[in-house]
């Protein structure tokens, strides 16, 4: 998941759950303010009424009953007062149901005693309960309403700087890891930003793309240069026992065994030549741009290889489809390709065997198939048989190279390899050129 | 014909001169590319042989610099690097052919040859050997009116060995001819005797091939008068 969508998930979950929280304690919260309201307000009120009393006198209320009630029009309010026998000062808070004109109505009710004139006398001051209650949830409507639309804001504000915030992320990720592919060859420009962090990421990841890409221009230019150094020397001894061969005063016996020395110094040019192959097309020194036709191009190298499958007396069976063109290929890699894998066909073959050479289309995908009858390779090697060097144990010659050659150009041209094989039965190579190689 | 060898590994230089000697060719020598502007500003060369990997200057600016005053020049690149690009780039700039070191001596001269025939229009030259007449340029080797086929690799065997007429050629270098890097040691060494027996097989039929001479334990070679 991405940082961005992590960090907005995030948002609005922990949102929706202080905001649920919020609500879910909201009533309580209110009814605790509001009751704690009432409280003081009974509060104030009994002074008010102890002031009234004092200033009127207590028969001002009495008026010779025994005792004095009033209460608003709607009964959401009253006041008793009365005389007081039972002795204790009594002065406390509390919800009790009180009848008033005979209806029963909950009362938040404060009752107090006071002294006066020798008397003891109870007041009562009540307020009714639904009133306090309908106020409260207007309270908490209106405080809902405005919390979410708070909250909706808010999380707007966050989600919008955290995108403006992590941006810098999301272009170093563009810019420089995705479509990123070796070597790194376009200059980069540094990351505008003021975050520090990004900038951090940003500035050592350039540096250890500049460090690769130093790395890799060294070991190209050693590529070059050991050839360079190998070739010299290996082109000077040839040219010498070239030129000692053409003395036509040379005894047999020395020329048998400077032909033997060609030989080996062949064989060394050969590993360095492939060697330098495998560099070349590593360092991406070939162009992609050819155009070929494969059967043609197959047949061009079984005409090479022709004499070798005649001496094994094998039958090459070539059922390609005609007119397939390949695209965005390297004609002489390509051929190399084939060559190599052919040239092992016919290798590895058992007198009188087979080589078929086939074609088909699955899924979009070009497959080209190269079976032979041979000794085939056990299926542990199957994954080595492709390293440098590394040699099955049923493979007497050979410079190990051949199918690292034909790794490396299928890699490089985006040509998949498959391989089955059993020991014994032969070997199937298939390649895989995909959609992109059978289109201009 | 003159020839300029441009190489700054002095063993080298030498031991290209000896093989050209031997083929008559007057050679110098010069392993710079100051030593081989001040050559080529005296004297005149039919061919240049010359290194890109030079001590004091680049070997395409070189390159450049010979091509100014030496339209007529065969100019062969000879170099160590053999990058794909290098030998286009040289190309381009005006030589007439590429040679990766490490080459061989005979692979050069036929080069060389092969320049001289197409320069001075020997290309449609028939050649005669015994009874039979080649035409090198159409590739077709006739008795009298009668046309012989050779396979490809027969003719280019029988043409290499003709190019360098009268000097045994071992079969390895036959085979390096034939099949370039892909060729394999032993294996094509030895095929090569499978590529004489058929083209005297073919050619018998007709006349002897007394021409194509076996050199025992070596190779081949063939033997003209003219």
């Amino acid at each position: 998941m991405r940082l961005y969508t992590k960090l907005t998930l995030f948002a609005v979950a922990a949102t929706i759950v202080v905001l649920g929280l919020f609500v879910w304690q909201l009533p309580l919260l209110m009814q605790k303010i509001a009751s704690g309201n009432t409280n003081k307000n009974l509060i104030q009120q009994r002074e008010k009424a102890l002031s009234a009393i004092q200033k009127n006198g207590i028969d001002y209320y009495f008026q010779g009953d025994s005792a004095y009630g009033s209460y608003s029009m709607l009964k959401d309010e009253y006041i008793s007062l009365e005389p007081y026998y039972t002795g204790a000062d009594l002065t406390r808070l509390q919800t009790a149901e009180r009848i008033i004109d005979g209806d029963t109505i909950n009362y938040r009710i404060l009752i107090d005693t006071f002294a006066m004139q020798q008397h003891v006398y109870l007041l009562e001051i009540g307020k009714k309960i639904t009133s306090i209650q309908e106020d409260s949830v207007a309270l908490q409507r209106a405080t809902i309403s405005v919390l979410i639309v708070l909250t909706l804001i808010m999380a707007l504000i966050q989600l919008f700087y955290t995108r403006y915030l992590l941006k810098p992320l999301a272009s170093i990720i563009r810019n420089r890891l995705i479509k990123k592919s070796f070597p790194f060859r376009e200059p980069q420009r540094a990351l505008t930003t003021s975050t520090y962090d990004f900038r951090y990421l940003d500035d050592s990841i350039a540096q250890l793309m500049q460090q690769v890409n130093h790395a890799f221009e060294k070991e190209k230019e050693f590529t070059s240069n050991a050839s360079h150094e190998l070739m010299t020397p290996i082109s000077i001894m040839q040219s010498k026992i070239e030129n000692m061969l053409t003395d036509p005063e040379l005894p047999a016996g020395t020329v048998l065994k400077l032909e033997d020395t060609m030989r080996i110094m062949k064989r060394l040019k050969k590993v360095v030549n492939a060697l330098l192959l495998i560099s070349r097309i590593e360092n991406e020194q070939y162009n992609r741009n050819d155009v070929v036709a494969v059967k043609s191009m197959i047949r061009e190298v079984l005409e090479e290889l022709q004499h070798r499958a005649d001496e094994k007396a094998l039958t090459v069976e070539e059922r390609l489809t005609d007119g397939v063109i390949l695209y965005h290929v390297n004609r002489d890699l390509l051929f190399q390709l084939f060559y190599n894998l052919i040239h092992n066909a016919i290798r590895y073959n058992r007198p009188n065997g087979r080589i078929i050479i086939s074609d088909r289309y699955v899924n979009q995908e070009y497959l080209l198939c190269i079976e032979d009858t041979g000794i085939g390779i056990e299926a542990p090697q199957h994954e080595r048989i492709f390293d440098r060097f590394k040699k099955s144990t049923s493979q007497r010659e050979g410079f190990g190279l051949g199918l690292s050659i034909v790794k490396s150009i299928a890699d490089y041209q985006r040509i998949g390899i498959t391989l089955h094989s059993e020991p014994d039965r032969g070997s199937q190579f298939e390649l895989h050129f995909p959609a992109t190689h059978l289109t201009k | 014909m003159r020839v300029l060898i441009v190489e700054d590994e002095q063993s080298l230089a030498t031991e290209i001169e000896t093989a050209l000697q031997k083929n008559h060719f007057l050679c110098d020598t010069a392993h710079s590319a100051k030593e081989a502007l001040d050559r080529t500003d005296t004297g005149s060369y039919d061919f240049i042989l010359l290194d890109i990997g030079l001590p004091d200057k680049d070997g395409f600016w070189l390159l450049q610099e010979i091509r100014k005053d030496h339209s007529e020049t065969v100019i062969i690149m000879l170099t160590a690097r053999g990058e794909v690009e290098d030998r286009i780039r040289g190309l381009d700039m005006g030589a007439d052919d590429y040679l990766a070191k490490p080459f061989s001596l005979l692979e050069l001269q036929s080069r060389m040859q092969a320049i001289i025939r197409r320069k001075f229009k020997l290309h449609d030259q028939q050649l005669t050997l015994g009874a039979f007449t080649i035409h090198v340029k159409n590739r077709t080797i006739h008795y009298e009116e009668t046309e012989i086929f050779l396979s490809r690799k027969e003719f280019d065997l029988l043409n290499y060995l003709l190019l360098h007429k009268n000097r045994p050629l071992s079969r390895m270098q036959l085979s390096d001819h034939l099949w370039g890097d892909n060729a394999d040691d032993e294996y094509d060494s030895n095929y090569i005797d499978v590529h004489i027996k058929n083209i005297r097989k073919k050619l018998n039929a007709y006349a002897d091939t007394e021409w194509l001479e076996t050199i025992r334990g070596i190779g081949y070679k063939i033997r003209t008068d003219a």
